[in-house]
């Protein structure tokens, strides 16, 4: 029982984690129609930075995640102004292909300007943990449950209470008609770029946390966080966070018991059993749990 | 009217479309006998398209049957369509911008071209000659409509007009019995119309086909179709010759509206 | 809709054109080289699509009339055929001889473009034709070099045999998941592809019987009867090494793998597939099959993949799991974007390209010090960065690729030509 409980719980906090990907995977789809498979690099990027600030020019972690989330953010929206924004209206591949393109970009540079060696995210927390009876959990992981709920919870109310979130909401459904009421349609897709990006490296910093570290392959945990999204739906940002908590507990769970029970699946069966779920739920429903089959004027 | 013993090319009973809350159709019926040129007008969102839509399988109807000689159509996937006999023309351009107008007829005939992978890779005779001979059937479609001499030109830069006249001759190419034709003239200046309109009565006296129109230009259905169905809101309204219907005063209410009440009447 | 195709890449060669272009020798029809509305430039100054049109298959001979007389499309002019006849040539010349001129580090590079190529036309075929997005190519590109490579060693079969069922198997697997493009568009379908790399790299991490495991292993040399390539062989009074062998064993499927894509392409095959990527829906109303169709492009483009991987599997003698991840699956598109998707030479192109580029720096490291280990920054990273750059300038500025590229310049300066031509009073076709 207790394995459970400490499994469920890490699993949360992995699931948090996903959560947060696949909110900025939702946010760039809504406002872009497009996966953008650099959020990857956002996030690892996002916990480069904030690591270097912390730990080589000596910020107060706190300063440095925020400075750190501004610059990430920024990266982000400054690829939106650049690049993304003169393939408005072009097929989806284009779009896919150049997000891609930045993800190889970015993930080159990383270890061009940070080095190979993983390092630690700089956070006041390390290996330091919360006993309750026989139960340990790991402070990072709590503050990385909080810190999800945190910026969901703003992000919600952003979207529903702010004038800005009402333009992205807008700009989502119908770009033309925004545009036709004066909805600034480039700030509007900026923003939405600089939120995702921001919250990317939210996710990256408290990834790179104990027991994990900041290294340059932390950009395939965005991978993982597809069959998140997938199963939310790709335009459905309640389905992302159901489906980032779903696949980081199946994840965990996976992990902690099928080494027993299944061990002819291999060691590390969890890295993909997100993945198999994802396909199941796809042969059955294409557009993900939530999702929304899109119209198709003949 | 369908004579004894002939089975009617389209029969439509009781056809109703929803669209979640939407009704987009509702409780629609006619029957077009071999060889009639029957067209279905309407106001903008009357159905129209819908029906078409149903016709070519692309939705299933929430209730009702559809046949097709005798044949329920609830059995077709969209692509057996063409080898039912049925072909049709888009509203809004069903054309591949991309390729050659030829290219774009013989996607038309693609239902009656065999060889595959390894035929067609391999070129063997076969496949030589199976090409050839739907190339030439391709190019006599075009002939029909008089597009022979841009036969080989990439289709986005012909002029709209001309595009639509490659997605007829793509439908003629494909050999059908019964030919759907949507809004045909639509975006047309008034020669070009006239063209289209010469165009679909020699193609209906010569191949004796059965067509189907939708379309908003009253002068050209009435010119052209033996008889008419109005839609209106997704239910049909009126059904009978173009004089009786231009006549129907269900009609002219759908279209022009009620008369005004002012204080004076 | 979601599952918007992509760009109109090359199209205008690749099918709009070359498909304008009638199979030669039985079409009884005028060189309808002309048929494009613009100048007829692009077909003249031996644009490479078009001398691989003509000189691979053989010369188009002087065209008797069509039956029908089609007017207003005149055959090909005579120094127009000359120069694409020239072009073929030349191209030809340079395949053959590149091996005997250049040293044994750009023979090897040289051996690894066309290998590449032949997976990059598979990969073409699938997303520039039929406008699937895929991004799971590495995982048949490991399929054909771990399936080759194991019947290879365990059953010491030739080559003439492993090698084509590395394509084969591989073509099995992805008929097996063509199905899936069926139900998913776009999107979806580029994340369960993505999916299919990590299940593919997890498959080689755990069975280790079949992969070697996380270490690796050795994959054979390509053996034909008494020949080992690894060995060198000795054919017409000359030794060719190993490098040489690959290459031309790599030239040679790559010919045959581009005459058969164009004779697929041209076919009512490639016009669905053109079809089925502009226009879903209205292809399936027309009578095409689309599941048909895209099925058989996701074997064409799994069996190249296949036979690529097992040649590059066993060039390089050794290969590891995580050789085989997404970032390959990445370099393939970029060849095709950056070549130009929906031609017969952008694979080609594209090709020269990714594995050009990081050879080139790996050579110029040992001058340029901020390249060399322990500088600033990796070849490898140079070369990704360099990579991504181009991906977005091309698809931003030239989304027809180099292909595209030239077409536009050669446009350019046959207009120019023509231009100055009439001015002297001289034409110049």
């Amino acid at each position: 029982m207790t394995t459970f409980v400490q499994l469920l719980f890490a699993g949360v906090a992995l699931g948090a984690i996903y959560a947060l990907v696949a909110l900025g995977f939702t946010v760039v789809y809504r406002s872009s129609r497009v996966i953008n498979f650099a959020q990857g690099a956002f996030l690892a990027l996002g916990a480069f930075m904030t690591s270097w600030l912390v730990l080589s020019e000596n910020l107060p972690f706190w300063a440095a995640f925020v400075v750190g989330a501004l610059a990430t953010g920024t990266v982000g929206l400054l690829f939106q102004l650049c690049v993304v924004r003169f393939a408005i209206g072009r097929p989806e591949f284009t779009i896919v292909m150049l997000t891609l393109g930045l993800a190889a970009v970015i993930g080159a540079l990383l270890p061009t300007l940070f080095g190979n060696n993983p390092r630690g995210n700089g956070d006041v927390w390390g290996s330091s943990a919360v006993r309750l009876g026989q139960y340990q959990f790991f402070w990072v992981q709590v503050w990385t449950i909080v810190a999800a709920i945190v910026v969901l919870l703003a992000y919600g109310a952003f979207t529903r209470y702010t004038r800005y979130g009402l333009a992205m909401r807008s700009a989502a459904l119908d770009p033309e008609a925004s545009m036709a009421v004066g909805i600034p349609l480039r700030r509007v897709y900026a923003t939405a770029w600089f939120i995702a990006a921001a919250v990317a490296c939210v996710g990256g910093v408290f990834l790179g946390g104990y027991p994990n570290s900041v290294n340059p392959t932390m950009s395939n945990i965005a991978l993982i966080a597809f069959p998140a999204i997938i199963l939310g739906g790709l335009d459905s940002p309640t389905g992302a966070i159901v489906g980032g908590f779903v696949i980081g507990v199946i994840q965990e769970l996976v992990q902690g018991y099928q080494p027993q029970h299944a061990p002819w699946l291999g060691n590390d069966f969890y890295l993909i059993a997100p993945y198999l779920v994802m396909i199941l739920v796809l042969l059955f429903r294409p557009y993900g749990l939530f999702g929304s089959r899109p119209a198709e004027r003949l | 009217m369908n004579e004894p013993g002939r089975t009617a090319a389209l029969e439509v009973s009781e056809v109703s479309l929803r669209f979640g809350a939407l009704w987009a159709l509702t409780d629609v019926s006619f029957s077009v006998p071999e060889g009639e040129l029957f067209a279905i007008i309407g106001p903008n969102g009357a159905g129209k398209t819908s029906m078409f839509n149903l016709l070519s399988r692309v939705y299933d109807p929430t209730r009702g049957r559809i046949r097709c000689f005798g044949a329920d159509m609830a059995r077709l996937r969209p692509h057996q369509l063409a080898r039912a006999g049925i072909a049709r023309t888009f509203q809004n351009l069903g054309v591949f911008p991309q390729s050659s107008a030829i290219d774009n007829v013989l996607v038309g005939r693609a239902h009656l071209m065999r060889a595959g992978t390894v035929r067609a890779g391999l070129r063997l005779p076969f496949a030589r000659r199976e090409e050839r001979r739907h190339r030439e059937a391709a190019l006599e479609a075009l002939e029909a409509v008089g597009l022979a001499d841009v036969a080989h030109r990439p289709v986005g830069i012909l002029p709209y007009g001309l595009q639509k006249r490659v997605e007829l001759a793509r439908a003629i190419a494909m050999e059908p019995r019964v030919l759907l034709l949507d809004e045909p003239v639509a975006g047309m200046s008034r020669s070009e119309r006239q063209e289209v309109v010469d165009l679909v009565r020699r193609l209906h006296r010569e191949r004796d086909a059965t067509i189907v129109l939708v379309e908003h230009d009253m002068n050209v259905v009435m010119g052209l179709a033996e008889r008419v169905l109005v839609l209106d809101f997704g239910r049909p309204i009126a059904l009978g010759s173009p004089a009786e219907i231009q006549a129907d005063p269900e009609v002219i209410r759908a279209y022009l509206g009620e008369p005004m009440r002012t204080e004076a009447s | 809709m979601t599952g918007e195709p992509p760009p109109a890449a090359g199209a205008l060669v690749g099918t709009g054109v070359d498909s304008a272009v009638p199979v030669p020798n039985d079409q009884a029809q005028p060189g309808t080289d002309a048929g494009q509305a613009g100048p007829r430039a692009d077909r003249t100054v031996g644009s490479p699509a078009h001398a691989a049109a003509t000189s691979a298959v053989g010369r188009p001979e002087s065209q008797p009339p069509s039956p029908s007389g089609t007017p207003g499309v005149p055959p090909a002019k005579r120094p127009v055929r000359r120069v694409r006849w020239v072009t073929g040539i030349v191209v030809a010349a340079v395949a053959i001889g590149l091996p005997f001129w250049v040293d044994g580090y750009w023979r090897s590079t040289f051996a690894f473009v066309v290998i590449a190529a032949i997976g990059a036309l598979g990969l073409d075929v699938l997303t520039g034709w039929t406008g699937q997005i895929s991004l799971g190519h590495a995982f048949f590109l490991a399929a054909g070099a771990y399936v080759g490579g194991y019947l290879g060693t365990h059953f010491s079969l030739t080559a003439a045999i492993w090698i084509p069922a590395g394509g084969v198997v591989a073509g099995v697997l992805g008929a097996v998941t063509g199905p899936a493009a069926l139900r998913l568009r776009g999107l979806y379908l580029a994340i369960v592809t993505i999916g299919l790399v990590y299940i593919g790299y997890y498959v080689l991490q755990t069975w280790t019987a079949f992969s070697g495991g996380p270490g690796g292993e050795a994959l054979p040399a390509v053996t034909f009867g008494s020949w080992n390539f690894a060995n060198g062989v000795r054919f017409l009074g000359h030794t060719f090494t190993k490098n040489e062998c690959y290459y031309f064993l790599a030239l040679l499927i790559l010919v045959l793998a581009m005459l058969y894509v164009r004779n697929v392409t041209r076919s009512n095959l490639g016009r669905c597939m053109v079809a089925v990527r502009d226009r879903e829906l209205a292809a399936a109303v027309l009578g095409v099959n689309v599941a048909r169709t895209k099925i058989r492009a996701f074997v064409i483009s799994s069996v190249l993949a296949g036979v690529a991987g097992a040649l590059y599997g066993s060039f390089l003698g050794f290969a590891v799991p995580s050789d085989w991840g997404l970032i390959l699956s990445i370099q393939y598109v970029v060849m095709i974007v950056v070549g130009g998707m929906a031609t017969l030479w952008g694979p080609v192109l594209g090709a020269l390209f990714v594995v050009g580029v990081p050879a080139l720096l790996q050579n110029v490291s040992t001058t340029l010090t901020f390249l060399q280990s322990g500088g600033a920054i990796t070849p490898v990273n140079a070369a990704n960065i360099v990579f991504g750059v181009f991906l977005v300038v091309f698809l931003l500025l030239e989304p027809r690729g180099v292909v595209g590229l030239t077409q536009r310049i050669s446009r350019t300066v046959v207009h120019r030509l023509d231009a100055g031509g009439r001015r002297w009073g001289v034409r110049y076709r």
